[in-house]
């Protein structure tokens, strides 16, 4: 009898654990997902996974933080089909917002500097629907949201590695400058060394900092 | 055993519900392509997937009972089924619509063109009008390189599909522009007086447009200007022999902004350097000043005022056509005062108000003389030439207010309606060597319609509606019928058909003579497909339009003419347009082709933007069949006859257009957008023919050709943005 309460119980507890479903806010393995995340879907994937854990966490800054990197990730990805651009750059900036609500603008300097890097990918994605309609206005913004990362956290990787992007890609005649933005990447290298690799912290972006490099040497 | 045989059953039945039930499928947009990654999810558990690369998915369920099926993508609206889990296997294949205000689900287009600041595929925008080659900063113009509108380049305005560049009218936030361009001068096409850049809609209709408006027989241009700008700026630019200032405050507050313009051409100087054909005894010499004032009056409200005074000036002197010796002498001097007030606001419930007011005064005194070869003034007592010494001061006000009620019902459905009081009054007078006569012309039209648009079926949109028109001056009273169908594809192209019925009062000129006529009328039948093939829209376009009513003058005015048109019209980065059309009115005798009509037409417009350089270069080239011209004299009896006739050579001009684009002041918070411009219409200078004009006694004729065969500009601009924003957000949101 003990033997058919012990085997009863085991089954109905394969039941439950079959149906059961992570919704606790354990950012890790997504964290880790995202870090390998390449294309488009990938990304789409990532974006939804820290979608419903934003929902249900509700308090933590980090999924929608993370949700809007990834659209604007997805934004820049899509540089050359510019009409599929704009619902991930909006929905981007959204999440931006969600995420600011809920921290302290104030005394939270360095993830308000991590989200200004988040934003200047997003309004940079608009700019590649139209450079030439949209990019008085949201090349503006961009830039200005990259300075403000650099302002509030000045060893903030990601905001050296998005303001060497600029300085790398916008034309002489517009204020561009190769060999500040050499300056700035290399800085930029040497700050990701902090970045804790393993924990739920931002730290991408040294790729692109590599990518940018190489062409530059 | 028994308990042996209880436990099988027990874990059995325990086992079946943990029996997998399998979704599976394809998630794809409603062109049928695959939507990457879409997420597949179960609404009460949040359990789900995202679909691979093709939107194909194979989702692993357990339990029992109903579930409801989310399946979403970003820019598409959510898609929410029952499914069951009963241990099946299931094959979905779901279509997600576009979200609202993303790519739009079902637009009527048939004898449409719409253009916003958007600028997503093939679109217009006030860009287009100062830099695709040629445009002159005349919105219009640059409507020229879109099929349906003839390059007619001796008068400005819009040429559409067979009708006059009076069928053809421009609207501003609901109401009419009376005077879009300066003066008409003869020969010489006149540039517009407002700037392109303050608007944000461009709605070209080249038929069968909405039953919001009325007064043009063949097309309306439906422009609806710019909101609250980002920030202040100030703008100067200099593109001899024009230049212009400006500067936009936007408030503190971002609730409101005011601003001014000035610009002022004179061509002195530009006419010595190129020479040109006419004699000018005053350069043409145009200032406009405008100003604009914007109040966002709630979170959905918005009041703007805009006003444009406007002044020209020219006097020529060019070969007299009936004599060796003579010349004669043209002299335009033109004022216009236009000033527009419009209001918008969400009532609640649904309801929306847009309310509109526009008011126009305009004043424009014309000479003409005769001279000797010494250019002194002579007076001949003949008819012929003593009537050319002539002239006339035509004054005329103009107020029209409108209001159009909107209600947004369930499922894209909306419903439209409202009134409008067009009043004018001409004051003329005329002078014919010395005697003098005035004439009045007073009349209001008060028009009130209806429209609504809905959905048939989910991929059948359609667009129904009516206007009802009395003219106090006419007594005439019309009623209009509009409606328009577009059905929807499952690959993305589109249908659309569209009839209208179509009424404009005569003008003045003919009013004057007698105020007894009626309204003309044209009804228009289109049929349209258009699909988006690589990016690009594709569209063909086919119409018959039957003109009743026109005005005939053999020689006194009176309503008999008739007249037809036709044709096919393609756009695919090329537009081409195919025109039938004949048309008795005025003193012709019979329906003729008109003269500034042709059967075919091509266009071209290439536009390179490179980012890296911050170069645009556009080359646009157009060719046209030749136009027929007519001589056409008054023979006995009153009967007008056709002395001679034929067809222009066929035209073509190639034009290009380079801007360099740059800021002077990269560090700077207030950083500038600057530009060099430099282009050339007619580049190789082609010889241009648009009809012939005739002596009265029909032995000389003169080409009817461009003031010279080329324009040059080369100019600079500069854009200064002053951030006077507190507000950090603003900055980077």
């Amino acid at each position: 009898m003990k033997k058919l309460i012990v085997i009863a119980t085991l089954l109905a507890g394969i039941q439950f654990t079959t149906t059961a479903q992570s919704s606790k806010a354990d950012l890790t393995p997504v964290v880790a997902k995202l870090d390998q995340a390449k294309s488009v879907e990938d990304f789409k994937t990532v974006a939804d996974e820290f979608v419903e854990i934003a929902g249900s966490v509700k308090a933590d800054w980090l999924p929608y933080y993370y949700a809007a990197y990834c659209n604007a990730k997805i934004g820049w990805l899509y540089e050359k089909d510019g009409d599929k651009i704009e619902p991930f750059a909006k929905l981007s900036r959204e999440q931006v917002k969600q995420a600011l609500a809920l921290i302290d603008t104030v005394k939270q300097r360095k993830e308000l500097s991590e989200l200004y890097c988040v934003l200047s990918m997003a309004n940079r994605a608009m700019v590649f629907i139209n450079p030439m309609t949209y990019g008085r206005e949201y090349g503006t913004k961009s830039g200005n949201a990259t300075r403000l990362a650099r302002q509030l956290n000045p060893d903030n990787p990601r905001a050296l590695m998005i303001e060497g992007w600029e300085q790398y890609e916008t034309p002489k005649m517009w204020g561009g400058d190769k060999a500040k933005a050499k300056e700035l990447l290399t800085e930029a290298k040497a700050k990701f060394k902090n970045d804790d690799r393993s924990g739920v912290q931002p730290h991408w972006g040294e790729p692109e900092a590599d990518a940018i490099l190489k062409k530059l040497n | 055993m028994k308990k042996i045989i209880l436990l099988t059953i027990v874990s059995i039945s325990m086992l079946n519900s943990f029996a997998q039930t399998i979704v599976s499928g394809k998630v794809s947009d409603n062109k049928g392509d695959g939507i990457s990654a879409a997420s597949i999810r179960i609404k009460e558990n949040g359990e789900g997937i995202n679909a691979d690369s093709s939107g194909k998915f194979s989702l692993s369920l357990s339990g029992s009972g109903k579930r409801t099926l989310e399946v979403s993508s970003v820019g598409f609206r959510t898609s929410r089924q029952a499914i069951e889990l009963n241990g099946t296997t299931t094959q979905l294949k779901i279509t997600l619509n576009p979200a609202r205000g993303e790519l739009a689900e079902v637009v009527i287009n048939a004898g449409s063109f719409e253009a916003s600041d958007k600028a997503k595929g093939a679109s217009l925008t006030p860009i287009d009008a100062v830099t695709v080659a040629g445009n002159g900063n005349d919105l219009a113009n640059s409507l020229r390189s879109l099929p349906g509108s003839q390059n007619v380049g001796e008068k400005e305005g819009l040429f559409v599909r067979g009708g006059t560049n009076e069928e053809a009218k421009q609207f501003i936030d609901g109401v009419l522009l009376p005077n879009p361009n300066f003066s008409s001068v003869p020969g010489i096409l006149q540039p517009a007086r407002v700037s392109p850049f303050l608007f944000k809609g461009i709605l070209f209709s080249t038929g069968g447009y909405s039953a919001l408006y009325g007064q043009a027989l063949s097309s309306a241009l439906i422009l609806e200007s710019i909101d609250l700008p980002d920030q202040s700026s100030g703008s100067f630019s200099i593109f001899p022999p024009h230049t212009s200032l400006g500067y936009q405050q936007l408030s503190p507050n971002k609730k409101s902004s005011y601003g001014i313009d000035m610009g002022y051409s004179n061509a002195k100087l530009y006419n010595q350097v190129v020479p040109q054909r006419p004699e000018y005894i005053k350069d043409p010499e145009y200032l406009t000043t405008d100003a604009n004032l914007r109040i966002k009056t709630s979170k959905t409200g918005m009041l703007k005022f805009y006003t444009n005074f406007g002044q020209n000036r020219i006097a020529m002197r060019n070969p007299d056509i009936d004599s060796n010796t003579l010349k004669s002498s043209f002299d335009l001097a033109g004022k216009n005062l236009y000033a527009h007030l419009s209001y918008r606001e969400h009532l609640g419930n649904s309801w929306k108000i847009d309310a509109s007011l526009a008011y126009n005064y305009s004043d424009d005194r014309i000479n003409n003389q005769l001279l000797d070869s010494n250019n002194k003034v002579i007076a001949i007592q003949d008819t012929l030439f003593g009537n050319k010494n002539n002239g006339s001061r035509s004054l005329v006000n103009f107020h029209q207010e409108k209001i159009v009620l909107t209600k947004t019902l369930p499922r894209s459905m909306s419903i439209r309606f409202g009134v409008e009081d067009i009043f004018s009054a001409d004051n003329r007078s005329t002078r014919i060597i010395n005697d003098e006569y005035k004439q009045e012309l007073k009349d209001r039209l008060t028009a009130v319609f209806a429209e609504s648009d809905f959905y048939i079926l989910r991929n059948l949109a359609a667009k129904i509606g009516a206007r009802a028109e009395y003219s106090s001056l006419l007594k005439d009273f019309t009623l209009a019928p509009r409606v328009s169908l577009a059905y929807r594809f499952d690959d993305g192209g589109q249908v659309s058909l569209a009839y209208g019925m179509f009424y404009q009062k005569p003008s003045n000129y003919f009013l004057v003579q007698n105020p007894d006529l009626n309204n003309m009328r044209a009804d228009h039948y289109i049929l349209n497909y258009q699909k988006k093939i690589s990016n690009r829209i594709f569209r063909i376009e086919g119409y018959y339009k039957k003109y009743h009513n026109l005005v005939t003058a053999n020689p006194l005015p009176s309503n008999k003419g008739t007249g037809y048109a036709k044709g096919i019209e393609l756009f695919f980065r090329v537009s081409y347009t195919y025109l039938d059309t004949k048309r008795q009115y005025m003193n012709y005798p019979t329906e003729l082709e008109p003269s500034y009509t042709t059967p075919h037409t091509l266009a071209i417009a290439l536009k390179q933007f490179f980012p890296a350089l911050g170069l645009s270069a556009n080359v646009s080239y157009s060719l046209a069949t030749g136009r027929p011209y007519y001589d056409l004299k008054q023979g006995s009896e009153g009967k007008t006859i056709i002395q001679a006739q034929g067809t222009t050579q066929a035209n073509n001009a190639v034009n290009v257009h380079l801007a360099y684009l740059f800021t002077m002041f990269p560090k700077s918070k207030n950083r500038d957008f600057s530009g060099v411009a430099i282009g050339v219409n007619n580049l190789f200078g082609s010889k241009q023919v648009f009809g012939y004009n005739f002596s009265y006694n029909g032995a000389n004729k003169v080409a009817i050709t461009l003031p010279a065969p080329r324009y040059y500009y080369v100019g600079f601009f500069i854009t200064l943005g002053i951030d006077r924003r507190d507000d950090l957000m603003d900055q980077v949101l």
